[in-house]
């Protein structure tokens, strides 16, 4: 709520200026998804939670023992979840009052995990990738618990119509196709929780439903080469690849359609039942080439970026470059047709992580010698602002005198007006207010703005399908589900300006036939909804011991 | 709503035996934590008034009291120019935060409880880091002794008010300043706000949804601010106020009120939007110096200076 006092008009601008640093001894970081804490992996298979208030660490947790890969918080802060090379996904919960916090989750694989995520709406649901290029979906709740990988669906079984996706067929065909399916090097949750994105090696982007596992697309990304990296921005629609033919992508994604129960989903591994498959042809899924929107990269030096974020509204990208001397991260501004906005230099260190803020424009870089460096846009300090009734004006303005300025008048009539004009009521306790006059969101969202807008008008109503869906008839326990959703889109709304805001906008304009089904698919990941809810916990405040603080 | 609030009398809790500076309910009502120039820290029952306990520590008299968000703990300022944090689970102190160089005069916390913003005699507005016990922040606020800080519910913002010099007593006051907001995280000063006859200003609160800040100055009226615009919207008058920082309250529970201490010993209630006095609780023997509304129920504490060195519970219900 500063934010319209510090910034009157606005004024959009990147990140320039390093704020802070850090000394986290970090190889990873992420902001949390209310911009309060930083989580910092360390190599050693630690992880440290950073408030950025005091900018001390006050939570720290070994769960590994060996380097982290990769870490991400629930949508509400939460949980925190951390991936490890010692084959281990780790799930924290940091509503505990204790310091190491206690862990909700621990989950195996039979090999390194190189990147795991939370469900955007749920943080039972989980995806995670092998370092041997397998991806999984797992499901934690009770009453879905299953461990599920996804699996390319491969075109020459779907022009030939076998019986099917991969993983419903049993073992020589898998086999022989496991040759020709791409490792999977990353796969990331759209924001809407719809879809999974999966980057091959071979540089193609796999869709997958998320409740039926199915493939319902392909993309062909000319040239990229291997995919490192992705990224979306909060409405879902924009995507950013890393690959390493060292030139950063984005792209403007197409609607997908869900499968609908006619597809049934691939059976479960621990349950070989092929049987019960009928000979239902295979979810005709999109095959196309991508075609960017944007391509960045730096001619001269030709860098490859270590890791690429885009800011929340998906207007600025960032890229930290891999140069082998310096930290460099560079920042284009998409809106105005990827131009590079500036590089960001942190000296003579070598850049390992990027990370954007998630509501205002402020950036972090991890160094490799383990520091956090933090970039914002700084105000310039208004002296204005400590005389009473004092304006600053950009240039001279003449000044009118009013016709009635220097008249005399009766004290009471005075009194009168000034009482008039008190007359008009005030609302001292209700918050929308202050989520209009939002912070860093609005500084940086143009495109998402009008979303905004608009589902906060939704979400105001209170109607009961507030999601965005006017023809779909959800079920009763549907609607149950759905209405949580609102609740807590709605407690996010206020409280982020609508960091959420744009998701379910635009998804309904594109969809047809799979719109009913797509909310089908909202419905399920919302079963068994994760105590993840604002307000429903709070960090505790763990004090540090008196003879470490008091007498310095 | 048609009628106006009946607040009635019901517990007088005596223990202090020097003036009551502050009165504050826990964050979830079950506890009133009361404080004075007797150095002590009382606790009471937010409901029946019962006496739980006292928490002694500072070696002078204390002006102010705040408790965290989630009611674990609670820090009070004193004249010996140190703040402590008690903590409720153990109901001793935990921490001690040294820097201000004169008496520290008004304490709060921020929502998150991770902050703590502090004011006093040295003119500075200061933040700390309560976790380490160490200051994050020394804001050269103002030119004179500070009244009043607060933090924003969302905790980016915090307003201050100060006086000037010369006290006489603990707590009395003379002359002017003006409620200051500022950026909590850069420390810059956002807005200052002043009215035309640039009255002494003794105390400042955001408004539960932090978009005005009620101040109360020593020309004997409460004004409710629109920040952003730099507007007073409301003004309440009536009860008498030149000598002592008397903070105001609202009270949202049933009703919306503003109240506050006077010193002809009496207790205004105004409805927020007619700005009428709607109710006068009369009863104390001294000035009114500290008031707090109950978080949840119609209930309002009261305590009086040194004629009087009671606390009062008035209910509503």
């Amino acid at each position: 709520m500063n934010e319209s006092l510090i910034n009157p008009f606005f004024s959009i601008s990147h990140p320039t200026t390093i704020q802070t640093s850090l000394f986290a001894g970090a190889s990873l970081a992420k902001f949390d998804p209310f911009g309060r804490f930083v989580a910092a992996a360390r190599p050693t298979g630690a992880v440290e939670i950073w408030d950025l208030e005091t900018r001390a660490p006050i939570r720290s947790f070994e769960g590994h023992v060996r380097g982290i890969t990769s870490i991400d918080w629930s949508r509400n802060s939460r949980y925190i979840l951390s991936s490890s090379k010692d084959w281990n996904v780790v799930v924290w919960d940091l509503s505990t009052t204790s310091d190491p916090p206690q862990r909700y989750a621990s989950i195996r694989f039979d090999n390194p995990v190189v990147s795991a995520c939370f469900h955007p709406k749920n943080s039972r649901i989980l995806a995670v990738v092998l370092s041997t290029g397998e991806a999984y979906v797992c499901d934690l709740r009770k009453n879905h618990r299953s461990r599920v990988e996804l699996i390319e669906t491969l075109l020459d079984e779907h022009a030939g119509n076998a019986n099917g996706e991969g993983p419903t067929e049993d073992g020589g065909e898998d086999e022989e196709t496991q040759v020709i399916r791409s490792p999977m090097k990353i796969a990331r949750f759209d924001p809407s929780g719809r879809n999974i994105f999966a980057g091959t090696a071979s540089g193609n982007i796999l869709v997958f439903n998320v409740r039926t596992k199915i493939m319902v697309a392909r993309h062909r990304i000319a040239g990229a080469g291997s995919i490192k990296g992705l990224d979306f921005a909060k409405s879902g629609r924009r995507l950013v690849t890393n690959s390493t033919d060292r030139t950063l992508r984005q792209f403007t994604l197409p609607t997908y359609k869900s499968p609908s129960a006619q597809y049934s989903p691939p059976s479960v591994p621990s349950s070989p039942s092929v049987l019960i498959q009928p000979s239902v042809p295979p979810f005709p899924f999109l095959d196309t080439d991508l075609e960017p929107t944007h391509r960045l990269s730096d001619p001269i030096n030709k860098y490859s970026w270590n890791a690429v974020t885009l800011s929340p509204s998906g207007e600025y990208l960032a890229g930290g470059a891999a140069d082998q001397a310096n930290l460099k991260v560079y920042v284009w501004d998409l809106e105005s047709d990827g131009r590079l906005g500036g590089v960001l230099e942190g000296g003579r260190e070598v850049g390992v992580d990027v990370n954007w803020h998630p509501t205002k424009s402020t950036l972090l870089a991890v160094t490799k010698s383990g520091n956090i460096l933090i970039w914002h846009s700084p105000h310039p300090e208004r002296w204005g602002a400590f005389a009473g009734g004092f304006e600053e004006v950009d240039e001279n303005v003449e000044y009118e005198e009013r016709e009635d300025e220097f008249d005399i008048e009766d004290e009471a009539v005075l009194h009168a007006r000034k009482m008039k004009t008190e007359e008009e009521e005030v609302d001292i306790d209700t918050f929308v207010s202050t989520g209009a006059s939002r912070g860093g969101a609005d500084v940086l969202s143009s495109g998402a703005n009008p979303a905004n807008k608009n589902s906060r008008s939704v979400t105001g109503t209170g109607s009961a399908t507030p999601i965005g869906i006017p023809n779909s008839q959800p079920t009763e326990a549907d609607t149950m589900d759905v209405d949580i959703e609102v609740q807590v889109a709605t407690a996010i709304d206020t409280k982020l300006g609508g960091r959420q805001a744009g998701i379910e906008i635009p998804g309904p304009a594109g969809y047809n036939e799979g719109e009913a089904i797509a909310d089908v698919d909202l419905a399920w990941a919302l079963e068994e909804p994760d105590d993840d809810i604002q307000g429903s916990w709070r960090m505790k405040v763990v004090m540090e011991s008196e003879d470490v603080g008091a007498y310095y | 709503m048609a009628e106006g609030p009946n607040f009635q009398q019901r517990f007088l809790l005596s223990g202090h035996r020097q003036a009551v500076s502050s009165l504050k309910f826990s964050p979830d009502g079950s506890l009133l934590a009361s404080a004075g120039a007797d150095k002590l820290i009382k606790l009471w029952d937010g409901l029946t008034g019962e006496f739980r306990q006292t928490l002694q520590g500072h070696t002078e008299g204390i002006s102010d009291i705040a408790w965290a968000s989630d009611g674990e703990y609670l820090a009070s300022a004193s004249d010996d120019k140190t703040i402590k944090i008690w903590s409720m689970e153990e109901r001793a102190e935990v921490k001690t935060l040294i820097g201000h160089t004169n008496f520290v005069f008004c304490v709060n916390y921020n929502q998150n409880s991770n902050l703590l913003v502090s004011g006093g005699f040295d003119e500075t507005v200061r933040i700390w880091d309560i976790a380490r016990g160490k200051p994050l922040k020394v804001l050269p606020a103002h030119s004179d002794p500070v009244t009043a800080v607060a933090f924003s519910h969302d905790g980016t913002l915090v307003v201050s008010c100060a006086m000037d010099g010369l006290m006489q007593a603990l707590f009395s006051v003379i002359n002017v300043f003006l409620s200051r907001i500022w950026d909590a995280e850069s420390g810059q000063c956002l807005k200052t706000l002043v009215d035309d006859d640039n009255p002494i200003c003794s105390h400042v609160k955001f408004s539960p949804n932090s978009v005005f800040v009620l101040a109360s100055t020593q020309d004997s009226t409460i004004r409710l601010w629109n920040y952003q615009s730099s507007k007073c919207v409301k003004t309440y008058t009536g009860h008498s106020n030149r000598t002592y920082c008397i903070p105001a309250c609202f009270v949202t529970s049933k009703g919306k009120y503003v109240v506050s201490g006077s010193e002809d010993n009496k207790i205004y209630i105004w409805d927020l939007q007619s700005r009428k006095i709607m109710q006068v609780l009369e009863g104390h023997r001294d000035v009114v110096l500290a008031l707090a509304t109950h978080p949840s129920r119609a209930i309002i504490a009261s305590a009086g200076m040194e004629k009087d060195l009671t606390i009062r519970l008035w209910f509503d219900e």
